[in-house]
């Protein structure tokens, strides 16, 4: 312990050159910094013609997410025009538990939105995730996109609803 | 007087004395190391506080319960990184050894343990609060819920109660009534304990699901941990072992309760160690080779001999009087840095009370000429000032002066007074001072008032 009198400082110098040092990284990588909320997909399209795109919503960082092909569902076919489709995205694994959406369109536009498949790794993430749900259905018919905010406290949750609707609008218009 | 088989203290002058060891291990890092190090510690500390604060958002602070779970989570990052700087400490890193010194580490292992603990206590109760909260349910629905519906919660749980036990039996209070043996039992359950709780972190901890690249920090700083720890309290342990085959030659008493172990080994000659050093030691028979004790030498190695000296304070130092010729043994070490290679000063005093005349023996054989060494020993009786004629003798041909303080505390104390009588030229000396932990720091705390530099003040002391 000899010469260990300015331990405390160097600690502190220590301490405070980390603690930015992550933050910096943190605000450098895109993600948002204690923000309420942010735009899950910046999709380009206003109406229910959703994007083209292979990749459902651009990476968002978190990447840990496999989605698998979206599958047709039910009976409906694909008929072009009036009839209504309906599709269950891909089941998005949004780190505390996975997710699947059904998509139904109707002349054009997103009719309806319902969660599919839920689950969670543990009940603060259920009790999350079904108070998120709500509102990103509102907001999903609202925007007729994936153009929406993600539910604030809810990021991981609006995440993998966003990827699972963007699979199914994918699937519709494939 | 009994001296060690090989060599008896006054066949060779000091001077003539083996080359030195080929490395020196003992030799202080240099201060821009100990800065990086400290400093790196800092950096630690400061990206595991940022974690925390980056991944909780402003609406989840202000949701209910948001606040009770950042503090949780907060509580829980920093109390495992403060867990792991603790391991560190003790992991027997050379490094960490030179630079804080044997006892020194453990001071600051002792001192920073009930942050880890009481944070990581925090931790379980500010989440447990948090969710309860969230879910407008009673306090122990949550506790219930928890353990059984969280990933990896319960024995979370289970290694967090493993801790507080292992760190309440390390209290001084109940310490000083538990055997070294017990205590050192439930004392190795941190390491499981900090293993159960691993787990937990990664499968749901906000800061790593879905972040891959905090994952694999996290797996790099524990496997390091895990591996500094393996190599430098096992690995390195067996192979010095296996290299040295240490064993018992004689056991012969010096004194009252106190007996010399005589070991034999080979390639002792490689063996860097110091004057002033000690091992731990593991005497592989039945009852004893699952602990091991530090004892200092009590003379420089010679090879193919070396030589311990023990005094009876417990069960596991008796039982080292009984040990017979042959028994094999393990040694962790050398360790401590109560050697010439921290010497300021050209002039030295050593001043020793009780068995701490052992390390005192060990150094004054290595201390480099010119050191001009006084020498007090102390002790409550005549015949409990063991290795005394040795000790006289190394003085005598290393030029120095050797005095006996010989009462209880309260007929002979080591005051300002006495200490400037004996030793006029006391500023311009090292003190190095050995014994009990009371006596070492009354000593030390003697010195520093009297002046000295803390660089010029060493002490080594012997816990009981």
């Amino acid at each position: 312990m000899k010469g260990m009198k300015r331990a405390p400082a160097l600690v502190a110098a220590g301490a405070i050159t980390g603690f930015t040092g992550i933050l910096i990284a943190h605000a450098g990588a895109g993600v948002p910094l204690a923000a309420g909320s942010h735009p899950l997909a910046a999709g380009p399209n206003g109406s229910a013609g959703p994007a083209t795109s292979a990749t459902p919503t651009a990476g968002s960082g978190s990447g840990s997410g496999k989605s698998n092909p979206a599958r047709r569902h039910k009976s409906s076919g694909p008929a072009p025009g009036g009839g209504a489709h309906s599709v269950v995205g891909s089941t998005v694994n949004f780190g505390y538990g996975t997710i699947a959406v059904r998509v139904t369109v109707a002349g054009g536009r997103i009719a309806s939105v319902s969660v599919a498949r839920l689950s969670t790794l543990e009940p603060t993430s259920q009790q999350i995730s079904s108070q998120a749900i709500p509102v990103l259905r509102s907001e999903v018919l609202a925007a007729q996109s994936v153009s929406i905010n993600a539910v604030s406290g809810a990021t991981y949750t609006s995440e993998g609803y966003a990827r699972s609707v963007q699979a199914a609008l994918d699937a519709l218009h494939a | 007087m009994s001296t060690m088989p090989a060599r008896s203290g006054s066949r060779r002058r000091p001077a003539d004395r083996r080359p030195p060891p080929q490395c020196e291990p003992a030799a202080q890092p240099r201060p821009a190391l100990v800065q990086a190090a400290l400093a790196i510690v800092g950096v630690g500390l400061g990206a595991i506080t940022a974690l925390a604060i980056t991944t909780e958002t402003r609406a989840e602070f202000t949701a209910a319960g948001g606040a009770a779970t950042f503090a949780g989570s907060l509580t829980g990052l920093v109390g495992t990184y403060l867990a792991l700087v603790m391991v560190l400490l003790v992991s027997r890193m050379p490094f960490v050894e030179r630079v804080l010194g044997h006892d020194g580490l453990l001071r600051w292992h002792r001192r920073l343990a009930p942050w880890p603990i009481s944070l990581l206590v925090a931790h379980a109760v500010f989440i447990t609060v948090g969710y309860a909260q969230a879910a407008r349910w009673g306090l122990w629905h949550q506790v219930g819920v928890l353990l059984a519906h969280y990933p990896d919660v319960l024995i979370a749980t289970l290694g967090l109660g493993l801790m507080c036990l292992a760190g309440a039996i390390s209290i001084r209070a109940i310490r000083r009534r538990v055997r070294r043996e017990v205590w050192w039992s439930v004392h190795l359950c941190m390491y499981l304990a900090l293993a159960l709780s691993f787990a937990h972190v990664l499968a749901i901890g906000p800061a790593f699901v879905g972040h891959p690249l905090t994952q694999a920090v996290w797996w790099a700083i524990w496997l390091a941990t895990a591996g500094l720890v393996l190599g430098y309290r096992i690995g390195l342990p067996v192979v010095r072992s296996l290299r040295h085959r240490l064993q018992v030659v004689e056991v012969r008493p010096e004194g009252p309760g106190v007996v010399s172990v005589i070991c034999s080994g080979q390639h002792l000659e490689k063996l860097a160690v110091s004057g002033g050093q000690f091992f731990c030691w593991r005497f592989l028979v039945k009852g004893m080779w699952w602990q091991s004790h530090p004892y200092s030498l009590s003379a420089l190695p010679q090879p193919p001999h070396l030589r311990l000296t023990v005094k009876n304070s417990g069960d596991h130092s008796a039982a080292v009087a009984r040990l017979r010729p042959g028994t094999k043994i393990v040694i962790e070490g050398p360790y401590g840095t109560f050697t010439r290679h921290f010497q300021q000063h050209r002039r030295v005093v050593l001043i020793a009370a009780g068995i701490g005349v052992t390390a005192l023996r060990a150094l004054l054989e290595d201390l480099p000429r010119g050191s001009q060494p006084v020498v007090i020993l102390r002790a409550s009786q005549p015949e409990d000032l063991v290795l005394g004629s040795e000790v006289r003798s190394l003085v005598k041909h290393a030029h120095g002066w050797y005095h006996e303080l010989i009462g209880s505390r309260e007929e002979v104390s080591i005051n300002g007074r006495t200490l400037r009588q004996l030793v006029p030229d006391l500023d311009r000396r090292d003190v190095f001072v050995c014994g009990p932990e009371g006596f070492v720091t009354g000593v030390a705390d003697l010195a520093r008032w009297l002046g000295i530099a803390d660089e010029a003040i060493h002490h080594e002391a012997f816990a009981l």
